[in-house]
């Protein structure tokens, strides 16, 4: 028999989402402030627009998306084929920020490197986001022995040096594709989101509206899908923002160690070993531009967790 | 107040302390001895010595292995290389030089007084241990080619302790038997080695085929073992100027001078250590800290890459000095794969990827202009009289069009960008050629040797020139030792699914006479690619029969026509820096021979 919602449930919540707009007698509503009215979302929203630095990250990453999905469809190079007789070449005309060793333009390169770095930053966030999250809130909500075996595994592979699981990892999923990357770096990443997941489901799973969907027979599923996780989304849009900037991180130091994608594809992080081996030869656009995209683009979406930290805080919000 | 003052003359002396230790290190800029009893040589990367029996197998055959390592405790028979140039050094030899009878189908070979490092005589019999070896063994060794030595040596007669006999076959130019069969003899410590079990006694097993056998599998199984050099008694007996002190598996190698080396140079250094990277900028880095820190590196080099930092290197304290080397550089393609064999074995196809080979971009580019270009079997440099002007001669010009049109006009369906497709199979003149199946696609793999970035360029660029005659190229890259393991050819009843292998350049060393009969006759040791080409085998024959000139161009006018391998421009050895205190390493070997016995610090 499959359960539905039953009014009962929706009058116990008081979780943030489960919180209806009040509406207020039409008599009373020139004396209630504007933001009284507004749902929870909106409320998050004004929080996370006074966060100047989560803006800015926001203008950031909205900038990268764009400078590496649009921009080849403007500035157009090409980044198939290599020209050794054009390596090298500085910063000019013709060539924004110059060329390569392998004769590409290293602007170009930026847009292509930058489409896979962000791609496999955020598939790989949400893949290990996900996975950390059902892994979390099944052994919070069922704790006892599935708790125990299910987080000491979590403890096991947390154990493990994160860049030597990732060495393994991208050297057992031998040739790197773009989907191998994704799965590689989120079977790294997804401990982190499991522990906070579980954490938060050991409190809420103790909440009433908890207990009466147990008392009323709701399944396990349900309570986890319906219940806890919606009530954990704070703590999971905030992580995940964190997840990618530390993917897109992962990523870079896994092209930087030779691992990732194979010629003529790249990454910034390959762009970056790349440049790092003409160090000594002045070559400072090979080095300057890869290294400031990966810092502003991890900048940008830690700034951007901060804001939905802030926003999704009950306690931070105006009413 | 006070403890910001202090803080502040604290602060002050350190900034002094600290420009003193600057201005110190900035002045050390003369490649400091600081009574320095030993020196280091960087090996090249991924390229660390792995096997220390001198009867080496292809997998094995590499200059780390022979020249800069075995030939410091295991000194052949005859030494070539004598001050940079390509010869016989008599001095250094074993052996007085070889004696042919006057119809040349014999040859006597007097040895010199040398002693192993235990105190025992070098005598014939530690001669004819290496010969029953390598007669019993001829099939794992890299040096074999058919026909040829051993085969050519009928039967050896000891004459005496010093004196050793070879029955030829037939009559052979003394020039190429000297430098191509006899400069592959090495003298082995029978008196140790001659056992099947590392608890066996020592006896004369190698008298029979089975014997020899027996003990050659128990020495490369333990010569196989790395980890287990420093205390296996086996390879503590050494008639070279150097024993070896320590050797891990990384390549870290320390070797000690052999007390008992009979040769006429003795170790000056207390200590000789080679060290291994896995990348040239890792060597580099090390090098840029200059010679005076404590792991610096006092013989090493500088990545082709980073050629135009040479002044900045020399500035502190290193000479800079390129190493030409007696090579040829060049990546096979495999006849001996079952898919893409048939393909390679088309002459059209060779010639159609060697005219996609632009030697002169790889030249500038990707070496700075430290490499030549390479058209043949024969090194260009030194110059010799060996070089045909055929061979000088560019036969394949890089011309994307005429690969195109080669192609096209053997019935491929050309495919820019994409893959071509043999679209015309068959055997007439304009059809694919034997074995290739409609359908069958010009795809590649080719591994080549990492931590290069030279090389990193070079496959880049050449995939690219290949791809727009549509032939796809799929680049991966391993250690040198790894490629050279794999560039094997195919063995029934084992996995091969390689295409092309390359690993930079093989120097003609132990094969000092470039002939090619360890490289490209029919079933050579060191025929990694499986060539087989009977006028090649012909004209290879012709330059062993004679000391003729003209036999050489003939068999090097033909190599180069006929592309047993893509030739590819050929580089230095190395641009090698080396601590301007160093003293004795000039002149470098062009036969990538190290002769650390010679070097000493100058005060």
């Amino acid at each position: 028999m499959t359960m539905g919602p039953t009014p009962q449930e929706s009058a116990l919540s008081i979780g943030p989402i489960a919180i209806a707009p009040v509406e207020a007698p039409p008599e009373v509503q020139d004396l209630v402030p504007a933001y009284e009215t507004r749902g929870v979302w909106r409320l998050a929203l004004d929080v996370f627009l006074e966060h100047r630095l989560a803006v800015f990250g926001v203008g950031v990453v909205v900038f990268m998306v764009l400078f590496c999905f649009i921009g080849p469809l403007i500035y157009h190079t090409n980044q198939v084929d290599s020209n050794l007789n054009d390596s090298f070449l500085a910063p000019g005309a013709g060539h924004v920020l110059g060329t390569d060793q392998d004769g590409f333009d290293v602007m170009g390169r930026l847009m292509v490197g930058g489409q896979t770095s962000i791609e496999v930053g955020i598939a790989a966030a949400f893949i290990a986001t996900a996975f950390g999250v059902i892994w979390g809130a099944v052994a919070g909500f069922f704790g006892r022995f599935v708790d125990a075996v299910m987080m000491r595994l979590v403890d096991v592979f947390l154990a493990i040096p994160p860049l030597f699981l990732l060495l393994f990892l991208a050297s057992a999923f031998q040739p790197i594709t773009l989907m191998t990357l994704i799965i590689v770096v989120a079977i790294d990443a997804w401990l982190i989101p499991a522990r906070l997941v579980r954490a938060e489901t050991l409190t809420l799973r103790t909440r009433d509206y908890v207990q009466a969907v147990t008392m009323m027979g709701g399944s396990g599923a349900r309570i986890v899908f319906r219940h806890i996780v919606p009530n954990a989304i704070g703590t999971i849009m905030v992580n995940a923002t964190f997840q990618v900037a530390d993917a897109i991180i992962l990523v870079a130091a896994l092209g930087f160690l030779g691992l990732g994608i194979p010629l003529p594809a790249t990454n910034w992080g390959r762009m970056l070993s790349d440049g790092v081996t003409f160090i000594f030869d002045g070559y400072w656009w090979l080095i300057y531009p890869a290294g400031i995209a990966i810092v502003l683009t991890v900048v940008a979406f830690n700034f951007i967790g901060d804001g939905l930290r802030d926003a999704l805080e009950v306690r931070l919000q105006k009413r | 107040m006070t403890s910001r003052k202090a803080w502040r003359s604290k602060g002050l002396l350190s900034v002094v302390a600290l420009a003193g230790t600057l201005l110190a290190a900035a002045c050390g800029g003369g490649g400091g001895t600081s009574n320095k009893t030993k020196a280091t040589f960087a090996e090249l990367p991924g390229s660390a010595p792995n096997y220390i029996l001198p009867l080496a197998k292809l997998q094995y055959f590499s200059v780390a292995n022979l020249t800069q390592f075995q030939f410091l405790m295991y000194r052949p028979l005859y030494w070539f290389g004598k001050d940079g140039t390509v010869q016989l050094n008599d001095s250094l030899s074993l052996a007085n030089a070889p004696q042919y009878s006057a119809d040349g189908k014999s040859v006597t070979i007097t040895l010199k007084n040398y002693k192993w490092s235990d105190g025992t005589p070098v005598t014939s019999r530690d001669v004819e241990f290496w010969q029953n070896l390598v007669t019993a063994n001829k099939a794992n060794w890299a040096g074999y080619s058919p026909g040829e030595y051993p085969d050519n040596v009928v039967s050896t007669t000891v004459n005496s302790p010093t004196s050793i006999t070879f029955n030829l076959s037939q009559a052979y130019g003394s020039y190429f038997f000297t430098y191509n069969e006899l400069s592959q003899v090495s003298p082995l410590p029978q008196h140790v080695w001659d056992k099947t079990s590392a608890s066996g006694a020592v006896g004369d097993y190698d008298k029979t085929s089975d014997g020899a056998q027996a003990v050659y599998k128990f020495l490369d199984q333990e010569a196989m073992s790395v980890g287990t050099y420093n205390t296996n008694p086996l390879w503590q007996v050494v008639d070279g100027p150097w024993k070896l002190k320590s050797i891990d598996t990384t390549g870290n190698v320390k070797f000690v001078p052999n007390p008992q080396y009979s040769g006429p140079v003795k170790p000056k250094l207390a200590e000789f250590d080679e060290v291994p990277f896995t990348a040239e900028s890792a060597e580099f880095n090390l090098l840029k800290g200059g010679p005076n820190q404590p792991n610096s590196v006092d013989y090493g080099y500088i990545p082709y890459s980073d050629a135009m930092q040479k002044t900045q290197i020399t500035n502190l304290g290193y000479r800079f000095e390129p190493w030409t080397g007696w090579e040829v550089s060049y990546f096979p393609e495999n006849f001996t794969n079952p898919t893409s064999g048939p393909i390679f074995s088309q002459l059209y196809f060779r010639q159609a990827m060697q005219l996609l080979v632009d030697q002169s971009t790889y030249i500038n580019k990707a070496y700075n202009g430290y490499s030549y270009p390479t058209y043949g079997p024969v090194p260009v440099r030194p110059t010799s009289s060996f070089v045909s002007s055929f061979e000088k001669s560019n036969p394949y010009p890089f011309n994307v069009n005429a690969a195109v049109a080669l192609l096209q006009q053997h019935g491929w369906t050309v495919n820019p960008g994409g893959v071509d497709t043999c679209t015309s199979p068959g055997t007439a003149p304009n059809q694919c050629g034997q074995g290739i199946a409609a359908g069958a696609q010009a795809s590649f793999h080719l591994e080549y040797a990492n931590g290069q970035a030279s090389f990193d360029q070079m496959m880049t660029q050449f995939k690219t020139d290949f791809s727009k005659a549509g032939i796809q190229i799929n680049l991966s890259s391993n250690t040198f030792n790894t490629v050279i393991g794999n560039a094997i050819p195919c063995q029934a009843g084992k996995p091969c699914t390689w295409d092309m292998e390359f690993w930079g350049v093989w120097v003609y060393s132990p094969d000092y006479y470039p002939t090619g009969d360890l490289l490209w006759a029919t079933g050579a040791g060191s025929n990694s690619n499986g060539y087989s080409d009977p006028n090649a085998d012909q004209l290879i024959s012709a330059t062993e029969t004679s000391n003729s000139l003209q036999a050489m161009y003939q068999y090097e006018d033909y190599l180069a026509k006929n592309l047993p391998v893509v030739w590819m421009p050929t580089p230095y050895l190395q641009l090698s820096a080396i601590n301007s205190n160093l003293q004795g390493v000039d002149p470098q070997d062009p036969l990538a021979n190290l002769y650390p016995e010679n070097w000493s610090w100058s005060s």
